[in-house]
């Protein structure tokens, strides 16, 4: 089984080295790219399949470094990393065949610099989630972050993006150094030299008793190293500067794949590697706490966002503290409550894979606007839904999934952390402070789901609808087939997910049970009930606290709608198509458009302030005043070298050479004169000392 | 419960939404009529006009077929919502308060069913190509940013009391348990917020005649401006409804059609208040409202903190 694995592997590298090897050909560059991810992500579905169904799978030891370093490449997949494997698989799909086309509007740069690199993050990214080795892992992250960077600087005469791309790299490997010192630490308490996983669960259930600030210490350097990754607020100030600037195809890739790697890491730290104890849940609130920082800050600010990708990426930072918040109140609750626990968990993971489908077909469509119309401000176009009304549908679908609207998937993600963290205002034996702040919380989320839901109408609603803006009269027919299917296809997966949840919430429950310590993770029925295909929620209180049935529901809203549409029939009511009515006046739609910025002013206005030179829009900060800093006299004198080391050195030179200079008469006679004395001053010399 | 029971309380809370709210819209204008020193229009006035919308020309300014499909979604959604909410139907048998689809979905459901209809009307408004519906769409999304908040709060209150999120349960917890501090002030503030759900002056600011001519309904006409004008009359009632059984489940017989009336009883006193403060205010502006729901969305946190302390 595990053959699939490495077949997926080298079908990827051997794919990226024979991409590069005709990049020159670029149609035939895109189709065999599409081949070998194709092929690939059948191996990953395949082996994430087996995993479900059978059982985990494990390697050890295939490449020991064991004389060196004491570490040796060791796979093991299991449930969490099939979830992975999954999302991966389907995005590297969608992405590649959405590329084709696509990365062909750039014409100035070459393919050579878009396909290798790609094939190897998605190769870095399946080594990723497949490790239990530290100092593998962290090799294929490094490689993930190298890969993601060359892509984000895609455009490289392109000012924005360089800059963005260094910050990325800068920021990113300030938190790779994070995880290697932590590493380092733990692995310096190891009894026998090693970096596995299970290796650091025994230090840190020894430590834990021993010494707790160490495995503070310890984890606040994973969580800092993984949250920036899947950028949390503060630390993930990078991502709304580099996802917009990379290739859209590429962006949806960030968004949907790449900060999950953070989720990942936060999740297996603190499900397998960290022993159940009271610094789980220390960090579980922290992470709760920065989670929902997240929601608020990045929703808001995205709020106020012109730009269509900028505001998709700051709505990524908003959608992971989603998934912290469930995370967190999981890891919060587990000693407590292992239902409720388990439920906020499953809600944080389901929303992470619906986060997926829905983002990445988000950054799609904003590609696809691009594509067609060659930018990405929200207040130059309009009215697209005409001319592309493939792409306006699957927008449509996929905002209304990330606002959280029933019957999609984002509501049945979104359900869960609410519940769970609502819930827990409930649970018996937690303090009274941490119930208290899991509701506030939880009714954070809440409120911010409104504003989601705001933020994409204002994209649907500028971009898709209203009169036709921002196209030349020759450019006016939909995307290509090659940039439809992919929308089409992760669009489907959020309804499908959204109205059979009980698929995907099994799915995740098996992966959570299998990461957490056997027996900790209630059994399926017991938390979620047996009625297919409902879910009904019990929080290990008793009672059923929660129910959403989407088929029922949806039988109920169709038979409605038919019934309702059937009125609305009855008058037999003629149908007509008139101008726009602006009040009796005549009016350009040129004149009257209502823009993209103009959307919701008296509320952006609200969140928008000046402070300390600082100007907050949406409660993030946009602009800097320059950093000042000072130092002493004396070290700035120093630091000076020029001032009192080399300019007075060199006029020192310069004076002794001048007047060596002044010997160089140019006259012959002098030189002759020099040479004479020169030879009576030898032989003098050589006369004193008879010895010589 | 049975299919029979579903299916029956499903029709009859359906008829209170959908067929009985123009009445009730009817008796409010009535009332706006008296206090304006006029005769009025007769009780059944706004079945007469939504007869007369629905064999009206349907004239259409965008090809969109957004347009068709939004004013539909809006009306069904509320009538979703009504089939959320328990409309007096207790019954002895079953021994709760379950509305008819209560096992198939929650409160955080019916929450999401009124974000649903304002999503409806906002894709009206926006498909219909008009700037004056555009500034309609960004005022209401504004308003059910900052009015969905107090109804969330209002409603959690009593989830968390209830410890449950099923609003069968939650009316049965209250009704066994009486009065609660936390609940009253619960109360107090979702009927704050209650003139700014149901779209009534002093808060009717997206359709806002005077100024934005309608804002999202601007381009409307015959049956589509129906189901719009509709789902408005049938939100009144639905909202109404989890006012008066979630935060005064009382009095209950224990008989249904006995409890059936008596909330609709209270239901039309409620309809008849909201339609007093209707007709007494004039309109705000909408930066003023916003600041207002924002405010009263931090205050009711209070709730919140009584009945975490048990209250």
């Amino acid at each position: 089984m595990i053959n699939f694995l490495y077949a997926a592997f080298m079908l990827l590298v051997v794919g990226a080295i024979i991409v590069a090897a005709i990049s020159r050909h670029k149609e035939a560059c895109g189709w065999s790219a599409l081949g070998f991810v194709s092929a690939a992500a059948a191996c990953l579905l395949y082996l994430a399949a087996y995993v479900f169904l059978v059982g985990k799978i494990r390697a050890e030891g295939l490449l020991s470094l064991h004389p060196v370093i004491g570490t040796s490449l060791s796979i093991e997949i299991d449930p969490l990393s099939a979830l992975f494997l999954i999302i991966i698989s389907i995005i590297s799909f969608c992405v590649t065949l959405y590329s084709i086309t696509y990365i062909r509007h750039y014409e100035k740069e070459s393919l050579l610099r878009y396909y290798p690199w790609l094939l190897l993050f998605f190769a870095s990214i399946v080594g990723v989630v497949c490790m239990t080795d530290m100092i593998f892992f962290i090799i294929f992250w490094e490689i993930m972050t190298l890969t993601s960077w060359a892509l984000v600087v895609y455009e490289r005469e392109n000012k924005e993006s360089l800059k963005a791309g260094l910050i990325y790299f800068i920021v990113t490997h300030l938190a790779t150094g994070c995880l290697i010192l932590a590493a380092v630490i733990l692995y310096s308490y190891t009894p026998g030299p090693s970096f596995r996983f299970e290796d650091f669960r025994a230090v840190l259930k020894t430590q834990q008793i021993m010494n707790p600030a160490l495995v503070h210490g310890i984890l606040a350097l994973f969580f800092i190293g993984f949250v920036t990754k899947a950028s949390t607020l503060p630390f993930g100030f990078w991502l709304p500067l580099a996802h917009p600037v990379a290739p859209s195809s590429f962006s949806a890739v960030l968004s949907g794949v790449m900060i999950k790697a953070g989720i990942y890491g936060i999740v297996r730290l603190f499900c397998t590697i960290l022993p159940i104890s009271g610094s789980s849940q220390t960090w579980g609130v922290i992470i709760a706490l920065f989670g929902t920082f997240s929601i608020f800050i990045g929703t808001m600010s995205a709020l106020t966002q012109d730009d269509s990708k900028r505001l998709m990426a700051f709505h990524s930072i908003g959608q992971v503290g989603y998934m912290f918040l469930g995370i967190g109140a999981g890891f919060y609750f587990l000693p407590v409550n292992s239902a409720l626990a388990a439920i906020a968990l499953v809600g944080g993971l389901f929303h992470m894979i619906n986060h997926s489908w829905f983002k990445s077909c988000l950054f799609l469509n904003a590609g696809s606007v691009i594509y067609k119309t060659g930018t990405r401000d929200l207040n130059q176009i309009g009215g697209l839904f005409r001319l592309m009304p493939w792409t306006g549908i699957t927008a449509l679908i996929a905002s209304l999934s990330i606002s959280g609207i029933p019957p999609f998937n984002g509501f049945a993600s979104k359900l869960l952390i609410f519940e769970s963290s609502i819930i827990a205002g409930k649970q018996v034996g937690a303090t009274i402070l941490a119930r208290g702040l899991f509701v506030i919380l939880g009714l954070a989320a809440i409120f911010i789901s409104a504003v989601t839901l705001a933020s994409f109408l204002k994209f649907i609603n500028s971009a898709f609808l209203g009169k036709l803006r921002g196209v030349e009269e020759t450019s006016r027919s939909d995307v290509p087939r090659s940039m439809q299917i992919p929308q089409g296809i992760l669009a489907l997966l959020c309804v499908l997910f959204g109205v059979v949840p009980l698929l995907p919430i099994t799915m995740v429950h098996k992966a959570i049970s299998g990461a957490l310590p056997v027996g900790l993770c209630p059994a399926f029925a017991s938390l979620f009930g047996n009625v297919w295909p409902g879910i009904s929620l019990n929080f290990g209180m008793g009672r059923v606290s929660g129910v959403w049935d989407p088929l029922w529901m949806i039988m109920a809203f169709l038979i409605l709608v038919g019934v309702v549409s059937f009125v609305a029939r009855a008058g037999g009511a003629k149908v007509r198509e008139v101008e726009t009515w602006y009040g009796g006046l005549q009016h350009l739609p040129a004149d009257t458009a209502y823009r993209g910025h103009s959307f919701y002013r008296p509320f952006k206005q609200i969140f928008t302030f000046h402070f300390k030179g600082i100007e907050f829009r949406g409660l993030y900060p946009t602009t800097f005043p320059r950093p000042r800093i000072s130092m002493p006299q004396g070290v700035r004198t120093f630091l000076s070298l020029d001032q009192w080391f080399y300019y007075p050195l060199g006029h020192l030179f310069m004076r002794l050479t001048r007047g060596l200079a002044r010997s160089h008469t140019g006259h012959p006679q002098m030189y002759l004169l020099w040479i004479a004395v020169g030879v009576i001053l030898v032989i003098t010399i050589l006369l004193y000392f008879p010895g010589g | 419960m049975s299919v029979g029971w579903i299916i029956g309380v499903s029709i009859l809370n359906l008829f209170f939404a959908l067929v009985l709210s123009p009445l009730l819209e009817g008796s409010a204008r009535k009332l706006r009529a008296m206090v304006h020193s006029r005769i009025g229009p007769p009780i059944i006035q706004p079945y007469y006009d939504l007869a007369k919308l629905l064999g009206k020309e349907d004239l259409r300014s965008s090809p969109n077929p957004l347009i068709r499909i939004a004013p539909l979604s809006c009306l069904v959604s509320v009538g979703i919502a009504a089939l959320l909410v328990p409309m007096g139907t207790f019954t002895v048998s079953t021994g709760t308060f379950e509305p008819p689809l209560g096992t198939y979905g929650d409160t955080i459901l019916f929450i999401y069913c009124f974000a649903l209809t304002a999503v409806g009307t906002i894709l009206t408004g926006a498909a219909s190509e008009n700037p004056f519906a555009f500034v309609g769409a960004s005022r209401e999304m504004m308003m059910h940013l900052t009015v969905e908040p107090v109804l969330a709060i209002a409603l959690i209150t009593a989830a968390i009391n209830a410890g449950s999120f099923r609003m069968g349960d939650m009316v049965f917890w209250y009704h066994a348990h009486g009065p609660a501090p936390s609940m009253i002030l619960a109360a107090l503030f979702l009927f704050l917020a209650l003139q700014a759900q149901v779209g009534k002056l002093p808060f009717d600011i997206p359709e806002a005649e005077q100024e934005i001519m309608g804002g999202t309904f601007i381009e409307q006409s015959g049956p589509t401006y129906a189901l719009l004008r509709w789902s408005m009359m049938a939100k009144q009632i639905v909202f109404c409804s989890v006012f008066c059984q979630v935060f005064i489940p009382w009095p209950m017989m224990g008989h249904i059609a006995l409890d059936v009336l008596i909330h609709l009883g209270k239901v039309f006193v409620l309809v008849l208040i909201l339609a007093i403060i209707d007709v007494v205010n004039p309109r705000l502006r909408i930066d003023q409202s916003i600041r207002y729901y924002l405010c009263l969305g931090f205050v009711s946190l209070s709730a919140i903190v009584l009945a975490l302390a048990g209250l």
